[in-house]
């Protein structure tokens, strides 16, 4: 409730004291001033969704901002209606242009998104400039404020405007960002793959995230157009792309506040270079700021030397820099750069990541409360199992050019039946996990799952009909808490429509989530460390989690490639009772495996590849004893007068 | 449209290319050991120009500048892999896509200040008088473009197969902790490929700016298509970027001309979103196998 009530609280405050301003103060070059705080406080929430949660260096934003105050100026201008269709379109370009600039940038990463992006911003700075009998080129388009129901919009009415819709958006964008949306975003950016081996689909996500960062920069695009009244393509260029970067980093990524605190920095840039004395302040406390933290760095040996001191040197470089240089407007694009340095190499986290941990010490900010675990019996009831066919494998094979990682394997996994798949290393386990769970399309082969072809070449289509897996290299979202892992791979919670949770009213099917999640972390024993983002817990808890992930998923079928791979011997020991626990909610298990002994506790069948072949099949033990098994194992031939007893195998 | 203009056009485009190509073998050079690229690479191109008419207009003459500009080139690139890049690869972050972003607008910023906003013109002593060869008009200057660029790469690959150093690089390129175990410093190497890769962009610099001139702003379109360039050709593509250069160059000669000017930029633009559709790892690339 506390902590409601100050977060809530802190937000009306703020926004009131924005509302209000009108009112008190009749300066027109500081309401223009706030004017633009609003339309940039739009602009680079939209930029934060995708630099921030997404994760990706995207240098298209200011491409929206320009098509969407096109849009607008030319539904006023040509077509002559109001304002309210001008932003309504001026939001559609940039969603349906987003979407599509997604859909080729969807397989990108990293590099190549970054020049996807770029390249569709210099493309459309071309287009605007050339479309002349359109947009007017490089004389620029006017146009004029349309009034609203007869109302001429003063100069305080467009203030309210903007800030009505910044409060809007800011409400919605809280809403749909605490909701598995924007768990989905996050997940995306710390694992593609997981995110659709879990059945979330990174393709949808990654469109609905790029559109809609790009729709929100449309709309503040319209608005730019009203306020200046005058467009040119030269005003989206890469130089403001920067400076919106600039925002979003300085201000604090993943959150609404830290976009607002970078309009803030980006609206009062101008003055800070054009006042001499302002910016000598400012360079001084930014100076003073990044050696206290550099030092503090340094002696408490949490940063390396150089991070630590970096931000020192170019922070003291602006400052020399102040006051040698005679006109600081000239060296503006330095000035941006070495701010920015200083930030993503001393201050990665923004000022209200910074602030944010500080804030909720100073005001002993609460954790929002967590519900009550689930039972076990709503979220995994029990299942009757037969011993039918779950998962038939017949002549799978999976080539890489000449290598025949998996040659013709044909195997049954029964329904309840832990299934055991062993062989030595290259003997093309693996590739058959990934093959099954729809990473790698198969060469040849049928898969079969309960009787219906299992699709092939999805990991999404594959997590949805069944199968959940875990992974011998864990790809667990690491800046998601515990709980937020496996919330976001559960299945069949999440049911209300976009708009609902846009609007916050959905906040009952994440509190049922969060029971669920409490629940199935509570059968690995990690309860208590709900909250503990996931890339810092032990390496133990972390194999756990990935189980944790994948039952979430409500599995027939659950792969686990190599649990027990680097764990120490209390935690197989754990691994062990937690298989045990899973297998008894009657979810069939397939066991990739190199520690024989877990493989002989749990393993009803056990199946030995080598070279991609099954050389034997059979209880733990009866395997064991295989004369191939030993000689895959061992590259010796069984001598005769040896063999009466069980051959060892290495553990 | 008569045979002989289109000819013109696509030859003198191709040459042009020839620049792209050379950039873009820079950013292979450092994707090669890092899987990182510059994206402050045009403004290395720009300062090393500049820095190498100030070499001219100090009395220093024309072909011994070209080795202090590559020299200086290859300290940009050293600064950029010390301040920008090693920093984010340590953090394992996307990091260092933004910061040498803004190691570049210190430069433009920088270069815009000491040098100045105008354009000016680079003397060279190679004559733009065209030669006659097969119906097609070609400039001595344009020629020498096409040779400085190919003697560049070919003596690059000749020291990445023949010397140990080279070796060196070509391991920590094909497996980075398999050399760093074998006691090859995959740092070290880094900043080799930075500092050639600085070298490369300063020769196309030095190339280029006696046909466009020198400027801040000479660069900004050229890195975008040599962008392009690296991407449509693959950025492990070898001599690919090459030929995608030539083609590029030569398309867009042809865009230009039956398009208008303004919109010379968009055929690299539009091939190069195409083919991050169709082929992320480019025409040329590799394609890899995603583990897990």
């Amino acid at each position: 409730m506390k902590r409601i009530l100050l977060l809530r609280g802190a937000e009306l405050i703020v926004f009131a004291f924005l509302a209000t301003i009108p009112l008190l103060v009749v300066n027109p070059y500081a309401l223009g001033l706030l004017t633009l705080l609003a339309i940039y406080g739009i602009l680079l929430i939209g930029l934060d969704v995708t630099v921030g949660y997404v994760g990706q260096v995207n240098l298209a934003h200011v491409a929206f901002l320009g098509l969407g105050a096109y849009a607008a100026g030319l539904v006023v201008t040509k077509l002559g209606l109001g304002m309210a269709p001008a932003l309504l379109a001026a939001m559609a370009v940039g969603l349906l242009l987003g979407g599509l600039l997604a859909l080729p940038a969807l397989r990108l990463e990293g590099p190549q998104f970054a020049l996807a992006t770029l390249s569709f911003a210099a493309l459309s700075t071309t287009a605007l400039n050339e479309l002349e009998s359109l947009t007017g080129g490089a004389q620029g388009l006017s146009l004029a404020r349309p009034p609203i129901l007869g109302h001429v919009l003063t100069p305080p009415l467009f203030y309210w405007l903007c800030m009505a819709l910044l409060a809007l958006v800011w409400m919605l964008m809280r809403n749909l960002l605490a909701s598995q949306w924007g768990r989905a975003f996050e997940a995306l950016r710390d694992s593609p793959i997981a995110t659709d081996a879990m059945g979330v689909g990174t393709y949808r996500h990654k469109v609905a995230a790029f559109a809609l960062g790009s729709g929100l920069g449309g709309l503040a695009g319209g608005l730019y157009a009203f306020n200046f009244q005058y467009l040119q393509p030269q005003s989206f260029t890469y130089d403001l792309m920067i400076i919106l970067l600039l925002g979003v980093v300085l201000g604090g990524r993943k959150s609404l506040w830290g976009a607002f605190v970078g309009a803030t920095v980006i609206v009062l840039l101008p003055n800070l270079l054009s006042n001499r004395l302002l910016f000598q302040v400012f360079s001084g406390l930014g100076f003073a700021g990044a050696l206290a933290a550099g030092v503090r760095g340094l002696v408490k040996k949490t940063t390396r030397p150089f991070q630590a001191m970096a931000p020192v040197a170019a922070m003291g470089l602006l400052v020399v820099g102040g006051l040698f240089v005679e006109n600081t407007e000239d060296w503006r694009k330095a000035i941006f750069a070495l701010m920015l340095f200083s930030v993503v190499v001393g201050l990665p986290e923004g000022i209200m990541g910074f602030l944010a941990s500080f804030l909720a010490k100073l005001f002993r900010v609460p954790h929002a409360p967590l519900p009550e675990p689930a039972d076990i019996e709503a979220i995994l009831p029990p299942r009757a199992t037969d011993g039918s066919p779950l998962l038939v494998l017949d002549d799978l094979k999976r080539y890489f050019g000449g290598v025949k990682a998996v040659d013709g394997l044909s195997m049954t996994i029964r329904s309840g039946a832990i299934h055991g798949l062993i062989g030595p290393n290259g003997s093309g386990k693996s590739t058959v996990v990934n093959v099954i769970s729809g990473l790698y399309t198969p060469s040849s082969g049928r898969m079969l799952l309960r009787g219906a072809v299992l699709p092939t070449g999805s990991l999404f289509q594959v997590a949805q009909s069944g199968v959940a897996r875990t992974f011998q290299n864990l790809q667990l979202f690491g800046e998601l808490t515990a709980l937020e892992n496996v919330m976001v791979a559960l299945k069949g919670v999440y049911r209300s429509p976009l708009p609902l949770v846009l609007l916050g009213l959905a906040r009952l099917e994440e509190r049922r989530a969060q029971a669920d999640a409490l629940c199935l972390l509570d059968r690995i024993g990690l309860k208590d460390q709900a909250r503990t983002k996931a890339k810092d817990l032990t390496y133990g808890a972390q194999r756990f989690l990935e189980i944790a992930r994948a039952l979430a998923r409500k599995p027939d079928l659950l792969i686990l490639d190599e649990p027990a791979a680097g764990l120490a011997h209390p935690d197989v020991v754990q691994l062990i009772e937690i298989i045990k626990r899973v297998h008894r909610r009657g979810i069939s298990i397939l066991l990739i495996e190199h520690h024989m002994d877990v493989v002989s506790e749990l393993c009803d069948v056990v199946t030995v590849l080598d070279g991609g072949k099954v050389i034997a099949e059979g209880t733990p033990d009866e395997v064991k004893r295989h004369p191939k098994v030993v000689e895959a194992y061992l590259g010796q031939p069984p001598q005769p007068d040896l063999s009466g007893g069980a051959a060892p195998l290495p553990a | 449209m008569n045979a002989s203009i289109i000819g013109q056009m696509t030859v003198s485009g191709a040459l042009m290319g020839l620049v792209y190509a050379l950039i873009a073998y820079g950013f292979q050079l450092t994707y090669a050991t890092s899987k990182s690229i510059n994206f402050g690479q045009g403004e290395l191109v720009m300062v090393s120009a500049f820095f190498s008419l100030t070499l001219m207009n100090l009395g220093v003459p024309y072909w011994l500048m070209i080795p202090g500009g590559l020299l200086f080139g290859a300290l940009l690139g050293l600064i950029v892999e010390r301040a920008g890049v090693r920093l984010a690869l340590e953090q394992k972050s996307e990091g260092w896509i933004l910061l040498s972003i803004i190691i570049g607008l210190f430069f433009f910023s920088a270069a815009e200040n000491i040098w100045g906003r105008d354009d000016r013109p680079f003397p060279t002593p190679i004559s733009a008088d065209p030669i006659h060869v097969l119906g097609v008009d070609v400039t001595r200057l344009e020629l020498s473009v096409a040779v400085g660029v190919l003697a560049i790469m070919g003596l690059v690959e000749l020291f990445k197969r023949r010397t140990l150093l080279g070796k060196a690089f070509e391991a920590v390129s094909a497996d980075r902790d398999a050399a760093e175990l074998m006691g090859i410093s995959a740092t070290r190497t880094v900043m080799l490929s930075y500092g050639l890769s600085g070298a490369v962009a300063a020769l196309a610099g030095i190339l280029v700016s006696p046909i466009t001139t020198v400027g801040p702003t000479m660069a900004s379109a050229l890195i975008l298509k040599a962008f392009a360039v690296a991407v449509v050709a693959g950025l492990d593509s070898g001599f690919g970027v090459v030929l995608v250069g030539m083609f590029l160059g030569a398309l867009e000669s042809l865009a230009s001309f039956y398009l208008g000017s303004g919109w010379r930029e968009a055929p690299g633009l539009v091939l190069l979103i195409l083919a991050l559709a169709m082929r992320p790892t480019g025409v040329f690339g590799k394609a890899t196998i995603r583990k897990v």
